[in-house]
């Protein structure tokens, strides 16, 4: 079995719990070993860096140095793609900034050394157990089920942070899917913002642009809309009602997480992958 | 003409350049983010012309718009800068400045958020989402009921939990925040002189 670190992160302790539930047991399904940093702390998130920028790249490189020096590994899985692209930017503004770098060590207490992969869900699949062994895992494949990939901002964006190959059009996320039997859909909102954390005061602007990136999933021939951010996942799925509010027409699209669509090939059991947690039924393209 | 900050001789283009290290004077208007923004269309201004504001120094106007308190970090402005221009770190910058010099707009319920979310991590170690969402509605009574079905939903389901996470470590949070207020306070303080 593969150790990896892992790094939950806020959002998986409270408003995506079923992230963190179908993570953990596709992980452990795929060989993957998870081991929890421990008392590891929040990533700084949106506020850190609006706030203050050596808080910002010493939270992540913290996790960073328990990962190197007390867990002896060299790899890290940070599924919320918020937690994700706070990580690789502190990694990526240290290695570019020499008095950062000097003043992170100082807050932290240890010196930073780099050293460490930091993977988002999608690496994790992707990546780490790859296209071709996880189709040879699929107990349960999906027959066809039209998937749009959402991968939202921060999976790609910037790609000098993040390294991502296509930042305007991502696939690995598609290739995922397709690997799981679905057929990922083409449509032109993969990567345009939800409005993330905006929910929680400005929802206008936000129901507006959920239901742009979902209309045009469902005009795309889409039958489910994939996620791999817990911001993301919430907006698209919270938000239909709203929607609904002002076009009585609107008809529901179920927002999942890879990780429960990978769960669902695998053969592992609904109840263990949180299906119940949606506040848009997904029993029927889940079935 | 200018905007003096602290003192007559500090611009914005150079305070900002001294926090980040972006240098806004390489903008030449292409509006290459304002077209990819999602939150243009819903403040006064976009980010073509904050960025051209921070050139002309003139902080009072964006100060006086929301869209700073909009933008959501979202980063397709800084991808496609053909300059290399990290404009969504000048957003950053500028929030930093309306915190430091008291300049949040009465309209901008987001830096209230941005607050409550940072004290909540820096007090738990981990963001505790109860917290923050009950000092917004203490501290904004007129959105009382936004979104009261949707917590009642999302409580239901288990989606917001009642208690902080535990098992952060606090303790190292502690020590790790006020150590980087303080170098940043005097890095801040020594830059503008």
């Amino acid at each position: 079995m593969t150790a990896l670190a892992y790094y939950p992160g806020c959002s998986l302790h409270s408003t995506a719990t079923e992230m963190d539930e179908s993570f953990k047991v596709t992980c452990e399904a795929l060989g993957l070993e998870l081991r929890e940093i421990p008392g590891w702390e929040c990533c700084g998130n949106t506020a850190a860096h609006s706030m203050n920028r050596l808080l910002a790249a010493a939270l992540p490189a913290n996790e960073l140095v328990k990962v190197k020096d007390d867990m002896q590994l060299d790899a890290v899985a940070v599924p919320c793609a918020a937690c994700f692209s706070r990580f690789t930017t502190a990694v990526h503004e240290v290695a570019e900034d020499e008095r950062l770098a000097a003043d992170v060590t100082e807050v932290v207490g240890r010196p930073y050394t780099g050293g460490v992969t930091v993977w988002n869900m999608v690496d994790v699949y992707h990546d780490g157990v790859g296209v071709e062994a996880l189709k040879a895992k699929v107990a349960k494949p999906f027959g066809g089920l039209k998937v749009a990939c959402y991968y939202g901002c921060l999976l790609t964006r910037p790609p000098k942070v993040t390294l991502a190959e296509d930042p305007e059009y991502p696939t690995h996320m598609d290739a995922v899917v397709e690997a799981l039997g679905c057929a990922a859909v083409e449509w032109g909102y993969k990567t345009d913002c939800c409005g993330a954390s905006l929910a929680l005061c400005e929802q206008d602007v936000v129901v507006e642009l959920t239901r742009k990136i979902l209309e045009n999933a469902r005009d795309c021939g889409a039958e489910a809309v994939a996620a791999a951010c817990p911001l993301c996942q919430v907006n698209l799925d919270t938000r239909q009602d709203d929607i609904a509010k002002t076009d009585p027409s609107w008809r529901r699209l179920p927002v999942l997480y890879v990780s429960q669509i990978v769960g669902r090939a695998l053969g592992i059991d609904g109840a263990r992958l949180g299906l119940k947690k949606h506040m848009v039924d997904v029993a029927a393209v889940m079935a | 003409m200018t905007t003096a900050l602290a003192a007559p001789d500090v611009v914005l283009a150079t305070t900002i350049r001294r926090g980040a290290g972006i240098n806004a004077y390489k903008c030449y208007q292409c509006k290459k983010c304002t077209a990819g923004c999602p939150v243009a269309g819903f403040a006064g201004l976009h980010p073509a012309q904050i960025v051209r504001a921070v050139q002309l120094g003139d902080l009072a106007t964006i100060m006086a718009d929301r869209f700073i308190w909009l933008c959501t970090g979202c980063q397709t402005c800084s991808t496609r800068c053909p300059q290399e221009i990290d404009v969504a770190g000048i957003m950053d910058e500028l929030r930093m400045l309306a915190f430091e010099h008291d300049l949040v707009p009465k309209d901008a319920p987001f830096a209230g958020i941005l607050k409550y979310n940072a004290d909540s991590f820096k007090r738990w170690g981990r963001l505790y989402e109860l917290e923050l969402l009950a000092r917004d509605k203490i501290m904004r009574p007129g959105s009382m009921t936004d979104d009261l079905m949707l917590g009642v939903k999302m409580v239901m389901k288990g989606k917001i939990g009642f208690v902080p996470s535990r098992g952060g470590d606090r303790a190292q949070m502690k020590r790790m925040v006020e150590a980087a207020e303080r170098i940043e306070k005097q890095r801040r303080a020594g830059s503008a002189s």
